[in-house]
C-alpha cells in the first residue's frame, strides 16, 4: 500500500525533536524523503527546507509551493534550582495543564537526558496554585540527577521535548506529539509521492518552514526568497472531540478543510472547491476568525509582492499537547486533491485568479 | 567609558525623536569610521572595515530611541494630558518627571485622586504639571513628546539612570566602532529608531543593509532582585548571550559561535533565555530571505522604570566581546 510509504516517514517524523528555531533533526529526515523525489533541495537562510520539483512546461515556469511548516512547540530550560531542578518557558503555545507527569527528553550540550514533568507539592506552590490548573511557572522536570551533575550538564536554553512515541489507534488513527504539523509535511509528501507518476505542467516547491510556532518567519523569509506564483500553506486545524463546541471544530475522517478568511485569495480557494467536488473528494468548510489565520498563510501571503495563497487543514484533536490525534485517511484525501490541483495546472490559469473585474469585463455590465 | 555612557543617557530621544541621540553619537563617530549615514526612518548607519574573503557584512544594532510621552490635550489650568510612547508603565510615571524635547521644559506628573494606596490609575488618569497656573503659560502643544527626567549615577561598579534601555547598547556600539582595528568583516554598526514601539528601525536598517548576519546590543532582566522572576541571568556576571526571547530565536549557529568567542577570549559569559521582550534582533531576522540572528544583552535591573541599573564591568566585558568576536573569520556551524 503506497500511502504506508507516508505513514511510515510520518511516525518517523513524530519521533524526533525540532523545535522552533532548531529544526535541523527534522530537516535531516525530510531532506533524506525529498531528495528522491524533486530535482532540487537546499536549505533556506533562516533553517527551511526548499525542494523544487520541475514540471514540463518551458522556462521560466510558474510555481506552487506547498508550505508546511515543520517546526515543533516544546519548553526550554530557564534555570537550574539548587535541588537540579529544572525551570521552564515554553517554545511555542503549550498548553501547560497536560504537562505534570509527561516523559520527556533534554538536549544538553553532551547528549539527551530523560526526564520526567512534575508538579511540586502543593504545601510549596501560591494559595490558588493547588486547586487550579498548573501554570509553566510552577512546574519542573526531574532529570533524577544530583545537583551538582545536573547544574554540570544541564544549561539555561537547553531544549527539552515530548518523548512520547507514536501511537496507532484502532480505524487508522494515529497519535503523538508534533503531528502539529508534521501530519501536513506528510501531506506535502504525499502530494509529491503521487506527482511522480503524473505530468505536470508548472514547478512544484516544497517548502517545509521552520518557526512557524514562534514568528511565523521561515514562510516570510522563503517567500521572499522563492517568489512562489501561489501557494498552499498546509496546516492544522481543531478536530471535534468529545464536549468541544460544534461551531468552532471539524470532524475527523471528513476530508481536509478548505478556510475561509482574509489570509486566502477567494478565487484559489474557489478553484479548490471546485475541483474537490468534481473529483468526490471529501472536503470541509471551515472559517478562521479576526483576519490572521494563525498559520504560515499570514506572512507568506505577504512576502514580496504578495502571493495569492490558500489554506488547507487537516483537522487534528487535542491541539498542542503531546497526544495530538489524526485520521490517516485525511492525510490522503489532501494529498490526493492537492496532486489533481497541480496537475490541473496550464498556462491559463492566473487567468482565472484576476480580482480586477474591469479587466474581466464584468464592472462594465 | 563612563563619561559617553553620562552623555548619551541624559539626552532626550523618545521613539520617533531621536534627532538629539543620534547627533552626539555622530560627534562621538566622528573620524572613527569609514562612512556614516542617516536613512529614511533616521538610522545612523556607520560602517568600518572591508568585506574580506572569509568576511562577512555583519550589522549590529543598539536602538537610540527611550520610551516617553506625547501630550495630547493641555486644560484651561495648563494641566498637560498625555500617553505614552512605548512602554512606560503607570506605576513607574506617579510623581516621575518629564522634559520636553522641543522646549527642554521640565514637568511632573500627577494623578487623579485614588482612595487606595497600593494601586495607581491608567495613565488615562494622570496629568503633566509644568508649574504653570494658565494654559497660556504651558508652552506645551499637543503632539510634543517628552522622555523621563533623571540624572545618571555613578554608584561605582554599578550605573544607574532613565534610558539605560538603550543607550548602554548605544555606548557599547560607539566604543566598539571606536576601537575596531583590523577585522576581515565590513562592519556595519546600526543605531536603530523606533525600537520602543516595534522595532520598526531596524526592520527597514537590515533591509537594507541585507547583512550576512546580524546582532542586537539591548538591555536583559535579571532575577537577581529580591522574589525576582525566575531567571539566572544576574549584573555583574558579564554580558547574556541570547538563547531566546519572547519574540525571537537566536540561531543556534550564532550561539554556538559566541560561546566559543566568549570561551577563546576568557570573558565572562551568561546564557540568557527572556519569557517577556524583545529585540532589534527580531527586525533583523526577518529582514528579506532571513538573516542569521543573535543578541547581545547587557543585565539590567528595573527595565523601563527612570532608574534602570546595569553593571560597569559587564558593559566593558560586552565591548571586549563584540571586539574579539569581530576581529576573527565567522565560521557558522
Amino acid at each position: 500500500m503506497p500511502m504506508e510509504d507516508t505513514k511510515t516517514l510520518l511516525k518517523e517524523m513524530i519521533s524526533v525533536a525540532g523545535l522552533s528555531g532548531h529544526e535541523a533533526p527534522i530537516r535531516q529526515i525530510l531532506e533524506r524523503a525529498w531528495q528522491p523525489l524533486t530535482d532540487e533541495l537546499h536549505t533556506g537562510r533562516l533553517g527551511s527546507l526548499h525542494a523544487r520539483k520541475h514540471g514540463l512546461g518551458k522556462g521560466p515556469r510558474p510555481s506552487l509551493a506547498l508550505v508546511t511548516h515543520m517546526d515543533a512547540i516544546g519548553l526550554i530550560v530557564t534555570k537550574v534550582n539548587e535541588a537540579g531542578l529544572l525551570h521552564l518557558d515554553q517554545i511555542g503555545g503549550i498548553d501547560a495543564r497536560v504537562l505534570p507527569g509527561q516523559l520527556v527528553t533534554i538536549h544538553t550540550r553532551t547528549g539527551d537526558l530523560p526526564g520526567l514533568v512534575v508538579l511540586p507539592a502543593a504545601h510549596t506552590l501560591p494559595d490558588d496554585a493547588a486547586s487550579s490548573a498548573p501554570t509553566l511557572p510552577n512546574l519542573r522536570v526531574d532529570t533524577g540527577l544530583r545537583p551538582a551533575a545536573a547544574r554540570r550538564q544541564i544549561q539555561v536554553g537547553d531544549l527539552v521535548s515530548f518523548a512520547s512515541q507514536p501511537l496507532e489507534l484502532d480505524g487508522d488513527l494515529l497519535a503523538g506529539h508534533s503531528l502539529d504539523n508534521r501530519a501536513c509535511v506528510a501531506v506535502a509528501h504525499e502530494t509529491l509521492r503521487l506527482l511522480q507518476s503524473r505530468k505536470h505542467s508548472w514547478d512544484v516547491w516544497a517548502i517545509a518552514t521552520v518557526q512557524e510556532e514562534a514568528t511565523l518567519f521561515g514562510a516570510l523569509t522563503s517567500g521572499y526568497a522563492l517568489r512562489p506564483t501561489l501557494a498552499v500553506v498546509i496546516d492544522v486545524t481543531f478536530a471535534k472531540s468529545p464536549g468541544t463546541p460544534g461551531h468552532k471544530t471539524y470532524d475527523l475522517n471528513k476530508g481536509p478543510t478548505l478556510d475561509w478568511g482574509s489570509n486566502t485569495h477567494p478565487k484559489l480557494l474557489a478553484e479548490l472547491q471546485t475541483l474537490a467536488r468534481k473529483l468526490e473528494i471529501p472536503f470541509q468548510d471551515a472559517v478562521y476568525a479576526g483576519g490572521h489565520s494563525g498559520t504560515d498563510a499570514h506572512f507568506m501571503q505577504v512576502a514580496g509582492e504578495g502571493i495569492p495563497t490558500a489554506i488547507l487543514s487537516i483537522p487534528l484533536r487535542y491541539m498542542h499537547t503531546p497526544v495530538e490525534l489524526i485520521q490517516m485517511k485525511d492525510i490522503e484525501r489532501a494529498g490526493r486533491l492537492l496532486a489533481e490541483f497541480i496537475t490541473a495546472l496550464d498556462d491559463t490559469f492566473m487567468d482565472k485568479l484576476q480580482l480586477d473585474d474591469a479587466a474581466n469585463g464584468e464592472a462594465q455590465s | 567609558m563612563k563619561d559617553i555612557i553620562r552623555q548619551l543617557v541624559e539626552t532626550t530621544g523618545p521613539s520617533g525623536y531621536e534627532n538629539e541621540v543620534r547627533a552626539v553619537v555622530q560627534k562621538m563617530l566622528k573620524g572613527q569610521v569609514d562612512s556614516m549615514k542617516v536613512d529614511a526612518l533616521g538610522n545612523l548607519i556607520t560602517r568600518k572595515g572591508q568585506k574580506g574573503q572569509d568576511g562577512l557584512t555583519i550589522m549590529l544594532s543598539a536602538h537610540l530611541d527611550e520610551i516617553g510621552i506625547i501630550a495630547t490635550h493641555i486644560d484651561e489650568r495648563g494641566f498637560v494630558r498625555f500617553t505614552s510612547v512605548g512602554g512606560v508603565h503607570p506605576r513607574n510615571a506617579v510623581g516621575g518627571r518629564v522634559r520636553f524635547l522641543k522646549t527642554g521644559q521640565v514637568g511632573v506628573i500627577g494623578m487623579e485622586p485614588n482612595q487606595s494606596a497600593t494601586s495607581v490609575h491608567g495613565l488615562d488618569k494622570m496629568y503633566i504639571d509644568m508649574g504653570a497656573s494658565r494654559r497660556a503659560d504651558v508652552k506645551v502643544s499637543v503632539g510634543d513628546v517628552a522622555a523621563f527626567d533623571r540624572p545618571f549615577e555613578d554608584l561605582g561598579q554599578r550605573l544607574v539612570s532613565k534610558a539605560m534601555d538603550d543607550r548602554i547598547g548605544v555606548a557599547i556600539l560607539v566604543e566598539t566602532m571606536k576601537q575596531l582595528k583590523a577585522t576581515p568583516h565590513e562592519v556595519v554598526g546600526v543605531f536603530s529608531t523606533q525600537e520602543e514601539v516595534g522595532i520598526r528601525g531596524a526592520t527597514t536598517a537590515a533591509y537594507g543593509v541585507d547583512p550576512d548576519l546580524g546582532i542586537a546590543l539591548d538591555v536583559t532582566l535579571t532575577g537577581d532582585t529580591p522574589q525576582a522572576a525566575t531567571m539566572e541571568v544576574a549584573l555583574g556576571n558579564g554580558p547574556a548571550i541570547k538563547v531566546k526571547d519572547s519574540g525571537m530565536i537566536s540561531d543556534p549557529r550564532v550561539v554556538a559561535w559566541m560561546e566559543a568567542g566568549a570561551k577563546r577570549a576568557r570573558l565572562p559569559y551568561q546564557l540568557e533565555v527572556l519569557s517577556g521582550g524583545t529585540t532589534d534582533a527580531r527586525g533583523i531576522q526577518m529582514a528579506r530571505a532571513g538573516v542569521p540572528v543573535g543578541c547581545l544583552s547587557i543585565p539590567c535591573r528595573y527595565v523601563h522604570t527612570p532608574s534602570e541599573m546595569v553593571d560597569y564591568g559587564d558593559v566593558q566585558n560586552s565591548v571586549k566581546l563584540l571586539l574579539a568576536l569581530l576581529s576573527k573569520p565567522v565560521k557558522l556551524a
